[in-house]
């Protein structure tokens, strides 16, 4: 009954409101965290048992919401589809929106199927106010709420989850969750487009959970959206610095920003460089090249002569190329190894400085094949078979 | 703060409400009274709590939703006016009705109930919650119901009881003060009551039970006149009683007083010591005989004297009060020496509690022993009375030669 798929769902709602839930259940997106998406559970039907067929017309909505998730329940009435719904704010009882400030619940209009998503989103932008006002129990915390509200860049982009006051101990937590403003637009798109799932906008998230009104325990967490994560190596993309005990949030946030986005400009930077390398090897060694990945510019097979003595050169670009150095592995094309695959040898360290440009890179690479082919040739004699 | 609502009003929301193929809203109508409890105890002198009951009378169902507001929430007086027309003052409440949700008032709700607060007037507006949960395969419901009162910041939720729901052979079926506004009830009543009530309004049961009280009253009454006339006569036979007694008991003396000096005249002759202890036994024997016969006296009427069993004779010169017969004719228990009892102990005694406390001790039927305890003390008196002329004439002897001892014995006198 709880997991139920959006299309399970859709199919026990009354008729009439359909088209509404179609809207929050495919398309329904508010908020910051975007990877979240509405959910709907518990259907329930408001109208006797005798009355036949799909007519649930009242149902919990989750939103995620500054990392937690909200659990609304909205509660239409079947036989009357036109009247707009009524709401039950879950655990927040004190929680009571100025209808006039809700403009779609004053001009309801069930025949627009984006209605019901539109005066969610101004119900949590109401939410959100609230949230806010509840800092006020805090004054460490309101501080750094002012603060960031001054910056414009992430004043407009943040959602607040002012937790509950243990009544015990009176305290008082509280989540901070920030969009930041890192530009992924230029990030390769073969980075982005290995993920199965419709990554939506690429967004990094910070979320700053503060435990204690005096901000002694406080734990960031960085959220990347799947692409981006992917993009940018990983989940070793989402260390950041651990938060400075006394900071504030104001000198924290551009501090992760900026380390996000030079990463984000290193994997970037990364593409170019590897493709300059490519493209220098192209032209030194010309006929060489056996293949090359063109689109990400991560592998290069050669194809070389020495003393009559073919063998492929596969090299392999890592993605933080040129801080990291690329692998060539050797590869004999005349003998086996006892597994039957060819014989092959990786070379990791050899001469290499990330400074040099690409022609520079194919140069020396060029050096170091002739300096080490002889030895290759012996190992591929001595331990291969032909 | 309790608050009740009818049996028949409870199932007639209930009725409306889930016949209702959608939510169902409508208002509630009573009244709010204030109890007073005063409570008494041995620790404290008293202490008066204040409780407010909320009856809730009949409801005024809403034929449809949104009848009375708009779509933010805003209630529209005029409609409001239309729906409760003149019973908009019997408004303590209003009531929804949803299924399938929780017991938590709803986002629309509150808006609502705060605008019907300022609206009707009523600080302390009630929200009663009904809500109606089904299993999923239908085969269990459950009618759930809150009353709410979101005016107050803490104890928000209030039980609601619903009289003479639950077990009434144990406990007692409760009347409600629930005014009948029926017309027809009126119109029945009215046409057979003349067969229970009189024309003043009171049944007829009533005043012929207070015709017998009155007539047993008139006859209690009279035999108060009997006894009182009884006891009058009583008293002078006792008096004349006392009067012959005491001339016995002269003659008596005097008899014995010449006797006795007979005797000395011939004892001076004849010495003999016989006479004297016949003389002492004389008085004892008179005196048991007397004492016999007062026992038998106040034994005849114990019932009626319990306050007034003192043997001394002015008790009964004072009359009887006529106007509190309850003092006499309804004996009302009371504890031994208890301070509360009516001793109408008018002229006895020094007025103090002593002689009050004396009185009320004999009054628990100690009368006959003290009874003989008085009357025996007086007799005491006249035997020390009698033993006193004994000794004097004995003094009147001693200075003569061969005294007679009282011991009887003969001496032979000093110095001889």
């Amino acid at each position: 009954m709880n997991s139920l798929s959006p299309e399970a769902a859709l199919s026990r709602i009354s008729p009439e409101l359909r088209p509404l839930l179609c809207t929050v259940v495919r398309n329904g997106r508010v908020g910051l965290d975007s990877s979240g998406c509405l959910r709907i559970t518990d259907l329930k039907t408001g109208c006797t048992s005798l009355m036949p067929g799909p007519c649930c017309d009242r149902f919990k909505l989750h939103i995620p919401y500054a990392g937690e998730t909200l659990k609304w329940d909205i509660i239409f009435n079947a036989s009357d589809p036109e009247l707009p719904p009524d709401f039950i704010f879950g655990e927040d009882a004190d929680f009571l929106p100025e209808p006039s400030e809700l403009p779609h619940l004053v001009s309801w209009d069930a025949g627009k199927p984006e209605c019901l998503l539109q005066l969610v989103k101004e119900l949590l932008q109401q939410y959100h106010q609230y949230q806010c006002q509840r800092l006020r129990d805090s004054s460490r915390l309101l501080f750094e709420y002012d603060s960031l509200l001054d910056d414009p860049n992430y004043g407009r982009s943040m959602e607040i989850y002012a937790g509950r006051k243990n009544t015990w101990t009176g305290e008082f937590s509280a989540r901070f969750l920030l969009k930041l403003p890192v530009d992924f637009s230029n990030i390769p798109i073969y980075l982005l487009k290995d993920t199965a799932l419709d990554p939506g906008e690429d967004v990094a998230l910070l979320s700053v959970s503060f435990e204690d009104a005096e901000a002694t325990q406080v734990f960031p967490k960085l959220y990347l959206s799947p692409s981006i994560e992917h993009a940018l190596g990983g989940s070793s993309a989402l260390h950041i610095p651990a938060f400075p005990g006394g900071g504030c949030l104001i000198d924290y946030v551009p501090q992760v920003c900026q380390l996000l986005t030079n990463k984000v400009q290193y994997v970037i930077q990364g593409y170019h460089k590897r493709r300059e390398y490519i493209a220098a090897f192209l032209s030194h060694f010309g006929m060489g090249v056996v293949e090359y990945d063109a689109v990400g510019f991560t592998k290069l097979t050669l194809l070389l002569m020495w003393k009559d003595f073919c063998f492929l050169v596969h090299v392999d670009l890592p993605l933080y190329f040129p801080r990291d150095q690329p692998t060539l592995t050797f590869q004999s094309i005349y003998h086996f190894t006892s597994s039957g695959q060819l014989y092959s040898q990786v070379q990791k360290s050899y001469p290499y400085s990330p400074r040099w440009d690409g022609n520079e890179m194919a140069k020396r690479a060029k050096a170091y094949f002739k300096s080490f082919i002889p030895q290759f040739q012996e190992g591929a004699f001595a331990n291969g078979k032909l | 703060m309790a608050a009740s609502i009818s049996g028949y009003t409870f199932s007639s929301v209930c009725y409306h409400s889930a016949n209702s193929n959608s939510d169902h809203e409508g208002f509630l109508l009573g009244e709010v009274r204030q109890e007073e409890t005063l409570s008494i105890s041995d620790s404290h002198i008293g202490s008066s709590e204040f409780l407010s009951v909320i009856e809730v009378h009949n409801h005024e169902p809403c034929a449809q939703l949104f009848s009375f507001y708009d779509y933010a929430g805003n209630v529209n007086e005029e409609n409001l006016n239309r729906i409760l027309k003149d019973r908009r003052k019997n408004v303590i409440g209003w009531y929804r009705f949803r299924r399938n949700t929780q017991q938590q008032m709803s986002f629309r709700e509150q808006v609502i109930h705060k605008q019907l607060t300022n609206i009707l007037g009523i600080p302390d507006l009630v929200f009663l919650l009904f809500s109606f949960i089904s299993t999923a395969n239908s085969s269990t419901h459950a009618l759930e119901y809150v009353l709410f009162r979101p005016n107050r910041k803490y104890n928000q939720k209030i039980s609601l009881s619903i009289p003479n729901l639950g077990n009434t052979s144990q406990q007692e079926y409760k009347v409600s003060s629930v005014p009948n506004t029926s017309k027809n009830y009126a119109s029945v009543i009215k046409e057979h009551g003349t067969d229970f009530f009189d024309k003043d309004g009171v049944m007829k049961d009533i005043r012929a039970i207070f015709q017998v009280y009155s007539a047993l009253q008139e006859r209690v009454q009279a035999v108060c006149g009997e006894v009182d006339q009884s006891e009058r006569v009583r008293e002078k036979i006792q008096e004349e009683v006392n009067k012959l007694k005491e001339e016995i008991a002269l003659r008596k003396h005097n008899s014995a007083e010449e006797e006795r000096r007979l005797q000395e005249a011939t004892a001076v002759t004849l010495p003999d010591n016989s006479a004297l202890p016949d003389n002492s036994a004389l008085p004892d024997s008179s005196h048991s005989s007397l004492t016999r016969v007062v026992l038998s006296g106040p034994s005849v009427e114990p019932s009626l004297e319990r306050a007034e069993n003192s043997s001394s004779p002015p008790i009964y010169s004072t009359t009887l009060p006529p106007d509190s017969p309850s003092a006499i004719l309804l004996p009302r228990p009371q504890a031994v020496g208890s301070p509360g009892h009516p001793s109408p102990s008018v002229g006895l005694g020094n007025g103090d509690g002593s002689s009050s406390d004396s009185l009320n001790r004999q009054a628990t039927g100690q009368e006959d022993e003290d009874n003989s305890d008085e009357d025996s003390s007086e007799y005491e008196n006249l035997v020390s009375e009698q033993l006193q002329p004994p000794s004097l004439s004995e003094a009147v002897t001693l200075g003569r030669p061969a005294t007679v001892w009282p011991d009887g014995d003969a001496h032979s006198p000093p110095g001889s």
